[in-house]
C-alpha cells in the first residue's frame, strides 16, 4: 500500500468524521496552543448544548521550537481534532475505525489505550481519558471532558486529538518530520520540509530571542482588561478571544524566560480566571437563546437551575 | 439444597493499569461478604480482572436464603384471658392480626414472663433477589480514584461503563447498573474477539474468554508474561524483571504477546539509567543485561495482540525508542559542552524554598557543614570542598531535566568529563544515597559527609521555618531523610555528638532565618524515627525509650545500648531487674528530701548489707565496661544483683521508723539506680 501523503491523511480524517456526522470546521485564525482552545472544543463543551465537530488546528507552542533541527520536536504542528457531544457509547470503536480508514490495521499494528489524564491549569480544565499507543508511540489523546472554565461538563464532551506529524510519519516510515511527504504536484513532491522548515528556523528565533519582551508585558495586561471588560458588556465571544491571545502571549514570555518560577503560577491563575469569566459569559448567552443546540430536557432542566440560582 | 455458581461481569473502557486489580478485588469482596450477611452459602470466590472488565465467580451459592423462624409476640398470658375464661380483646385482637384465631396461639416464655405468642417459619430470599442488590452494592463500594461521567448521564465510574453480565448458573439475573440492564453478552478482545459473547452459564466464563483470546486472570497473564519475556533472552543473557512493570504491563493487555526489539549500540555510551528510564517508564519495557550487568542493546515490549506481522510491531517499536534515546545522547552531549561548574552558577536562579534561598544557597550551606563536619567522618577536607561547590549542579542540565532520577548519576559522569578525581565524581553522585529505605548508604567518608549535610540542610531548615511533616503530608521527605541521617552516623561517625551536628548545620543558614528552638526540634524528631530504623533488628519502642531516657548524646552510644539491652530483655534477670528498677523509681519519685551519701554503719539488715557489698563489687566493673561501651558486660553485671536486690525487697523494710535509717536505705536504692542508668532506664521495660 503506498502510504497517505500528509494532506490525504487531513482529508481521510475529515471525511472520516465528517460522514460520522462531525460539522467539519476549518482551523480558528488565532494563535492556540492546541486545538482545544478553539471555541469549537472549549466553549462548545459548556452547557447543555449537543455538539459534534472535527478540525485541523494548528497550535503553537514557542517553547518547542527547535530552529529546525530537531526532527520530532516543532514549535507550530497540527491537531486535527474530533469532538463530539454527547460522547457516544461507540467512541473508541469510531476512533479504531478512523486508524482503519487511514490503513492501521489494529490486528497488525498493537493499538493500546493507556491511561492518562488531561489537565488544562490556563483552561480550568480537565478530563480523564487515554493516550491511544500505536506500537508504543503516542499518535492520540482521548478525553472524556470533566470541566472547563471552572464549569462542570454535562453532557459529556469526547474528545480526540491526533497528532497528525507522528502519524504521518509513521505512515510514511520517516524518521524527520520535514522528510514527510506533503503532497505531490505537478512540479515534483512537496515534503513538509518545504512548508514549514524556513518557518521553524525563524519563528524559532522570534520566540527565543527576538520577541519583544516589554510590549508583550504590556499586551497581556491588555488582553486581560479586554477580556474582562468584553464580559461585562456580555461579548463572551470577543473576551474568548483575548483569553487566547493572553494565553498565547504568556507562553511566548515564558519561552524567552521573562517569567519566573514563581510568577508563572501567577500568570497562569489569571489566564485561568479570564478563561472562567469568558466561560460563565458563554453559558449565560447561551442561555439567553435558550439553548437552541440542546435536548429539550436538559435545556429546560438548566435553564430551570439557572433561573432559580439567579433568584436565590 | 441446589447450589450454582454466581457470575458478575462489569465491562468497562480501559481502566487505569495501576486500580483495576484492586478494584477487582474489593467487587468480590463486596459480593462475598453481602450473600453471606444475606444468608446465603456461598463456595470458592475467584477474581478476573483487566482493563476492560472486572468479574467475580463465587461457586456453590444456594438458590435460596435458609429459611428463619421468628416469633411474634403477643399480650402477656396473664392478659389473655378474662375472669370467665374468655380471650380477652387484647389476645383477639392479637390473633387476628396473625391470621388465626386465638386458639392457635402457643404461650412462649420470655425473661419478662409468658407471652401469648406465635412461630412463624420465614422463606429464604432468593439468591436472584439478594444478588440483584448486592452487586449494586458491592459496585457502589468500589474504591475510585477519581470518578469520571460520561454521555449524557450523570452516572459516574473510573471509565465508562460499556456492559454488565449476571448469572446464576445459566440464568440470567437483571440488575440495572449505569443505565444498562445485565445480560449474558460480554466481549471478546478488542480486536482478537468477538464484539458480542455469550456467556451459556457462569461456569464457562473464564474458557469462552480465552476462546475469545482474553486471559481473564491477572495471575495467569502475569504467568504468562514472564514466561515470554525470560524465553526471548539467551542463556548469556538476564532480563530484568521489575514486579511494578510487571504489573503495569499486565494491566495492559489481555493476550499478551512478547517481543523483543533492538537499538543501536552507540546509545550504550549514554548512562544506563537514562537509557533504562526511557524504555521503562516511558515505553514500559523490560531491559536486558549481560551477566556482568552491562546493557544488552535491546528490549522487550508486551503488545496485546498476535499481530499478523509481529516484526511490524517490533519495528514500530523501535522507531519510536530510538528518538526517545537520541534525545538523551543529545542532551548528555550538549549537557558536556559546558562544564560542570558554570551550571553550578546557574543554580542561583533556581529555588529550593522561598525562606531557604536558591539552590546555590543550598549547595554552599552542605559544602561548608560537611567541610566542618568532616573530621568526625574521617573524610577527605579537600575533596569534600572539591565535590561541595558541585553536587547540586546536574540539577539544571538537560539530561536531569529530562530524567530527574539521574541527578547526581549525570553528575558524576560529567565531573569526570570535566577532569575531576574519581573521588569527587563519586561523591557527586553518592550524596544522594541511601535514595530509598534499605538502599545502599554511600561508600566513601567524603560523599558521605556531603550525603550527611545535605539532609541535615533539609531537616534543620524545613523544621527552622516551621514546616513540620504531618501524618500523611511529609513533601520534603524529611523522615526518610531523618532515617538516612541516622544510618550515616551509625555507619561514619557513631561517636560524633548529635547536638553538635545539629548546631553546626543550623549555623549555616544566616542568622534570623530559623527558629531559635531547631536544634532541639529536630534531634527530638530524629530520636522518634530511631523505632523505624531499628524495626527489622527486633529493638522495640520501649527498649529505645529505656535507651535514650538515660542519655542521647552520640547514635553510637544509643545504637551499642540498645542492642545490649535488646539481647538482654526478655530474659528472667532483665523482668525481675525491670520490675525492681521500676519499683526503685516509684519509691525515689516520692522522696523529697534530697538523700546523703550511703552511711554504711547504719546498714544493720543482712540483706541491705548484702546489697551494699553487691553495688560495691559491681561498681568498679561496671565503670570499666561503660567506658568500653561494653553494654553486653555492663548488663551482665547488672545481672548479679537480681538476688540481693529481691532479697532486700524481701527482708528490709525501706520506710523505716528512725528517719535516717530510712533515707540511708533510700540512698542505697539510688546508688543502685544510679548503676543501671549507665546503661539504661529498665524501669521503662517492666510490664
Amino acid at each position: 500500500m503506498s502510504s497517505l501523503t500528509f494532506q490525504e491523511l487531513i482529508l481521510e480524517l475529515q471525511s472520516f468524521w465528517g460522514e460520522n456526522g462531525c460539522v467539519i470546521l476549518q482551523p480558528l485564525d488565532l494563535e492556540v496552543g492546541a486545538g482545544t482552545f478553539h471555541p469549537a472544543t472549549f466553549l462548545k463543551a459548556l452547557g447543555p448544548e449537543n455538539w459534534n465537530s472535527a478540525y485541523v488546528q494548528p497550535s503553537r507552542r514557542p517553547q518547542d521550537g527547535r530552529y529546525g533541527e530537531n526532527p520530532n520536536r516543532l514549535q507550530h504542528y497540527y491537531q486535527f481534532q474530533v469532538v463530539m457531544k454527547p460522547s457516544p457509547a461507540d467512541f473508541q470503536e469510531r476512533y479504531l475505525d478512523s486508524l482503519r480508514r487511514l490503513g492501521l490495521d489494529p490486528l497488525e499494528h498493537d493499538v493500546r489505550f493507556v491511561e492518562d489524564n488531561w489537565e488544562s491549569p490556563t483552561l480550568g480544565a480537565w478530563g480523564l481519558g487515554w493516550e491511544v499507543w500505536l506500537n508504543g508511540m503516542e499518535v492520540s489523546q482521548f478525553t472524556y471532558f470533566q470541566q472547563a472554565g471552572g464549569l462542570e461538563c454535562l453532557p459529556v464532551t469526547g474528545e480526540i486529538t491526533y497528532g497528525i506529524e507522528r502519524l504521518a510519519m509513521y505512515l510514511q516510515d520517516v524518521d524527520s518530520v520535514y522528510d514527510l511527504v506533503w503532497s505531490e504536484t505537478p512540479t515534483g513532491t512537496i515534503k513538509y520540509g518545504d512548508v514549514f522548515h524556513q518557518n521553524e528556523v525563524e519563528m524559532s528565533t522570534f520566540n527565543f530571542q527576538q520577541a519583544d519582551v516589554d510590549h508583550l508585558f504590556g499586551y497581556f495586561e491588555f488582553c486581560e482588561k479586554e477580556a474582562e471588560r468584553l464580559v461585562s458588556l456580555e461579548l463572551p465571544l470577543p473576551a474568548y478571544e483575548f483569553v487566547m491571545k493572553a494565553s498565547h502571549t504568556f507562553n511566548l514570555l515564558d519561552a524567552r524566560h521573562a517569567i519566573s518560577v514563581t510568577e508563572r503560577q501567577r500568570y497562569i491563575l489569571r489566564v485561568r480566571t479570564l478563561a472562567r469569566l469568558a466561560a460563565q459569559g458563554y453559558v449565560a448567552s447561551r442561555a439567553k437563546l435558550g439553548f437552541p443546540l440542546a435536548d429539550k430536557d436538559l435545556a429546560e432542566a438548566v435553564l430551570k437551575a439557572l433561573a432559580e440560582e439567579s433568584a436565590a | 439444597m441446589s447450589t450454582q455458581t454466581v457470575l458478575f461481569e462489569l465491562g468497562t473502557e480501559e481502566l487505569p493499569a495501576g486500580e483495576y486489580e484492586g478494584m477487582a478485588n474489593a467487587l468480590a469482596n463486596g459480593m462475598a461478604s453481602g450473600l453471606e450477611q444475606q444468608g446465603l452459602a456461598i463456595g470458592e470466590v475467584t477474581v478476573f480482572a483487566t482493563a476492560r472488565r472486572l468479574a467475580v465467580l463465587i461457586e456453590d451459592v444456594q438458590a435460596r436464603a435458609d429459611d428463619t423462624e421468628q416469633e411474634v409476640l403477643g399480650p402477656p398470658v396473664a392478659a389473655a384471658k378474662a375472669d370467665d375464661g374468655n380471650w380477652t380483646p387484647a389476645a383477639m385482637g392479637f390473633a387476628k392480626k396473625q391470621g388465626m384465631s386465638a386458639d392457635e396461639l402457643q404461650i412462649i416464655s420470655t425473661e419478662k414472663g409468658d407471652r401469648l405468642g406465635v412461630r412463624k417459619v420465614a422463606a429464604g430470599a432468593l439468591c436472584a433477589d439478594i444478588l440483584r442488590a448486592v452487586v449494586a452494592q458491592a459496585v457502589e463500594n468500589i474504591p475510585v480514584s477519581k470518578r469520571m461521567r460520561w454521555g449524557r448521564e450523570r452516572h459516574e465510574f473510573l471509565r465508562p461503563v460499556q456492559w454488565l453480565v449476571l448469572l446464576y448458573g445459566s440464568e440470567v439475573i437483571d440488575v440495572s447498573l449505569f443505565g444498562m440492564t445485565s445480560d449474558r453478552v460480554s466481549r471478546g478482545h478488542r480486536f482478537h474477539g468477538q464484539s458480542s459473547v455469550t456467556i451459556a452459564n457462569a461456569d464457562a466464563y473464564e474458557a469462552t474468554l480465552k476462546e475469545q483470546f482474553v486471559i481473564a486472570s491477572v495471575n495467569e497473564r502475569k504467568a504468562l508474561i514472564k514466561a515470554q519475556v525470560e524465553g526471548l533472552v539467551s542463556k548469556d543473557e538476564r532480563v530484568v524483571i521489575d514486579d511494578n512493570l510487571l504489573g503495569e504491563v499486565t494491566g495492559l493487555v489481555e493476550w499478551p504477546v512478547a517481543l523483543r526489539g533492538s537499538f543501536d549500540e552507540s546509545f550504550l555510551t549514554v548512562p544506563r539509567q537514562a537509557l533504562i528510564s526511557s524504555m521503562r517508564e516511558h515505553q514500559k519495557y523490560f531491559h536486558i543485561e549481560r551477566p556482568d550487568g552491562e546493557l544488552v542493546p535491546s528490549f522487550i515490549t508486551i503488545s496485546n495482540i498476535q499481530s499478523k506481522h509481529p516484526e511490524a510491531v517490533v519495528y514500530g517499536n523501535e522507531k519510536v525508542i530510538r528518538p526517545r534515546l537520541a534525545d538523551a545522547a543529545f542532551f548528555f552531549d550538549t549537557d558536556k559542552e559546558t562544564t560542570l561548574a558554570s551550571k553550578a552558577l546557574r543554580l542561583e536562579s533556581v529555588l529550593f524554598q522561598r525562606d531557604l534561598g536558591t539552590l546555590a544557597e543550598k549547595q554552599t550551606r552542605i559544602s561548608e557543614v560537611a567541610q566542618k563536619l568532616s573530621q568526625y567522618l574521617g573524610a577527605d577536607k579537600s575533596t569534600v570542598k572539591a565535590a561541595g561547590c558541585l553536587i547540586k549542579a546536574d540539577l539544571v542540565s538537560d539530561m536531569v531535566g529530562e530524567f530527574p532520577e539521574l541527578q547526581g548519576i549525570a553528575g558524576r559522569h560529567y565531573a569526570l568529563h570535566d577532569g575531576a578525581s574519581e573521588a569527587v565524581a563519586n561523591a557527586i553522585e553518592q550524596h544522594y544515597w541511601p535514595k530509598f529505605s534499605g538502599d545502599q548508604l554511600p561508600h566513601s567518608p567524603e560523599s558521605a559527609a556531603l550525603a550527611l549535610a545535605d539532609r541535615l540542610d533539609t531537616l534543620i531548615g524545613i523544621f527552622g521555618i516551621g514546616q513540620v511533616p504531618t501524618g500523611s503530608k511529609d513533601p520534603f521527605a524529611l523522615r526518610r531523610a531523618s532515617l538516612a541521617v541516622i544510618r550515616i552516623l551509625l555507619a561514619f561517625a557513631p561517636t560524633a555528638n548529635l547536638e553538635m551536628i545539629l548546631t553546626t548545620a543550623k549555623q549555616s543558614f544566616p542568622s534570623g532565618v530559623l527558629d531559635e528552638g531547631v536544634v532541639d526540634t529536630v534531634k527530638a524528631y530524629l530520636l522518634d524515627r530511631l523505632p523505624a530504623h531499628y524495626e527489622e533488628q527486633g529493638v522495640s519502642v520501649d527498649i529505645l525509650r529505656s535507651v535514650t531516657a538515660v542519655g542521647t548524646e552520640t547514635i553510637g552510644d544509643i545504637d551499642c545500648r540498645s542492642l545490649a539491652v535488646a539481647s538482654f530483655a526478655g530474659s528472667d534477670a532483665a523482668n525481675a531487674l525491670a520490675a525492681a528498677n521500676k519499683r526503685v523509681a516509684n519509691i525515689l519519685t516520692k522522696v523529697d528530701e534530697t538523700l546523703p551519701a550511703i552511711n554504711e554503719l547504719l546498714l544493720t539488715e543482712t540483706a541491705e548489707l548484702a546489697l551494699r557489698a553487691a553495688l560495691a563489687d559491681s561498681q568498679a566493673s561496671l565503670d570499666v565496661a561503660v567506658a568500653h561501651n561494653d553494654y553486653p558486660q555492663a548488663l551482665s553485671n547488672l545481672a548479679k544483683l537480681r538476688e540481693p536486690v529481691d532479697a532486700f525487697f524481701d527482708n528490709v523494710l525501706v520506710n523505716a521508723d528512725d528517719a535516717s535509717v530510712r533515707l540511708n536505705r533510700l540512698a542505697l536504692l539510688q546508688e543502685l539506680r544510679g548503676q543501671f542508668l549507665k546503661v539504661a532506664d529498665l524501669a521503662v521495660l517492666a510490664r
